[in-house]
């Protein structure tokens, strides 16, 4: 359902690399829109002949159907000049944009699903952390999440306790802070943005911004489309095929805390786009 | 269509494409549903279905006499209890946690699956034997056309590969039909493959003959 807090939504719509100047088609919530690359100004996003506006920002094009009253957020934490920041580029999956936010929110599934990479089946355990809606900034935050990882990143030498923090500054994107093997105190940052195409259709454009002086960069792309790839065969098989926000048809437990949270902050603000509402 | 709540057995799926240790996809006309068969050799079918996050179970593991959900390990027993949260370790599953467990029954090679626990067992089909499953996008009645058939109780009787071949019917109900071919105990491996070629003649007809039939 196409409401005033999806329409008024900042989405992004193509890595600022890659853009055609002859325009590309794509879709955004339902719609045809077409993105124009520019050589010496600004994109554009056009959609009904209507010009969209547009944010360049985090490598990304970014633009709304609607008239978004903020700006698109912001993360600091990646400004920092050593960082390697890293386009991965787009995966398409069919499911809810909604359902690709929360698994990325998830680290219960890492034993599983990224077996011997992100966790290990003989560590599975998922010890409390703390979840919080921040009102003054509309975000939700994760905190204190800590995990036993075999091979936390592409920097990372071998098994290590990785502590990470999660951040959903908007309805389709999420931003992970994790520990950084080779720079103790700094935190790597891993964003997902997700494209809304349908309800049930969507482009995730990973991005990230790293500490990693060893890998190049076709080696850390290569490491995150291998994690996306293994969670894309999840997320096109979860039944029903948008968010359940009712919280009756699912069963959260303590490790689905981030994901109680960010479903109750998605119906605080009536974002129903590739949500269900009740069972059907 | 047939309701789903009919207590009626379904054939599913072929005894020999479910080996001991693992799990696969099966349908009832109505819903997905996981069989899966312990390593005991005991089978047992639940709905397709995690009640933690959704995921289909067909694409789980199995392991001793328990399923497990492939996104966050969740274990089942036969009796589609939640036995373990690997997330919390610690925690006895509460017995609400439950994925459905359904009746299924296997009787001259075939699996048969109910969504309601059927009064009496399925049809015995005595001297033949399961040789495999397909689906054909086709009506029964296209079907049974297109292989020279004879209804007979559900069934179509029809010779295929020169051999007297039963069709059991699992019709979907989407313009798709489960079709599993039972052929005389004891064929040779040749003849059995001269049977499997036939079927996929007949599936190219069916599929070919659309509402004419």
């Amino acid at each position: 359902m196409t409401t005033a807090a999806v329409r008024n939504a900042w989405y992004p719509v193509g890595l600022l690399s890659g853009l055609s100047l002859d325009g590309k088609s794509s879709l955004l919530l339902g719609e045809e829109i077409t993105v124009f690359g520019s050589r010496d100004g600004v994109p554009e996003v056009e959609s009904g002949g209507r010009a969209l506006p547009v944010v360049q920002r985090f490598g990304h094009l970014w633009t709304s159907l609607g008239y978004p009253g903020k700006d698109l957020f912001t993360i600091p934490e990646a400004d920092h000049p050593d960082r390697t920041l890293v386009d991965v580029g787009v995966v398409r999956v069919k499911c809810s944009p909604l359902r690709a936010v929360e698994n990325f929110l998830d680290i219960a599934h890492f034993p599983f699903v990224h077996t011997d990479i992100l966790g290990a089946e003989s560590h599975p355990e998922v010890r409390d952390y703390k979840v919080e809606i921040r009102d003054e900034v509309d975000e939700v935050w994760a905190t204190k999440v800590e995990f036993y990882q075999p091979q936390a990143a592409k920097s990372a030498g071998g098994g290590i306790t990785t502590e990470y923090m999660y951040r959903v500054p908007a309805p389709t994107c999420c931003v992970l802070y994790k520990t950084c093997p080779p720079r103790p105190g700094e935190w790597d940052v891993i964003a997902l943005f997700v494209q809304p195409l349908t309800e049930d259709l969507c482009d995730v454009w990973p991005w990230m911004a790293l500490f990693d002086e060893d890998s190049t960069l076709t080696e850390l792309i290569h490491f995150q489309q291998l994690i996306f790839v293994q969670d894309r065969s999840i997320l096109e098989n979860q039944i029903p095929k948008r968010l359940p926000l009712d919280p009756a048809m699912e069963t959260p437990t303590r490790a689905d805390l981030t994901s109680v949270a960010y479903r109750r902050w998605l119906k605080r603000q009536s974002y129903t786009y590739g949500a269900q509402l009740v069972a059907e | 269509m047939a309701a789903d709540t009919d207590a009626r057995w379904v054939p599913i799926a072929v005894s020999a494409d479910i080996p001991n240790g693992t799990v696969v996809p099966a349908r009832l006309p109505t819903r997905m549903i996981a069989v899966w068969r312990a390593a005991s050799g005991d089978l047992y079918a639940n709905a397709d279905r995690c009640p933690h996050r959704g995921m289909r179970l067909s694409h789980g593991f199995v392991r001793g006499q328990t399923l497990s959900c492939i996104y966050h390990g969740w274990r089942f027993g036969s009796d589609g209890a939640c036995q373990k949260i690997p997330a919390h370790p610690a925690v006895e599953p509460p017995n609400t946690i439950n994925c459905g467990p359904l009746p299924m029954t296997e009787a001259n090679g075939v699996v048969w699956g109910a969504a309601v626990s059927p009064a009496v067992a399925p049809d015995q089909f005595t001297g033949h034997n399961a040789l495999r499953s397909l689906v054909i996008a086709a009506s029964v009645d296209a079907i049974s056309s297109a292989c020279k058939g004879r209804r007979v109780d559900g069934t179509i009787r029809a010779q295929l590969g020169g051999q007297n071949t039963i069709l059991l019917m699992n019709d979907y109900g989407s313009g798709e039909v489960q079709v599993i071919a039972l052929v005389p105990s004891g064929i040779s491996a040749p003849n059995g493959m001269k049977v499997s070629t036939a079927l996929e003649v007949l599936r190219r007809t069916a599929e070919g003959m659309g509402d004419a039939a």
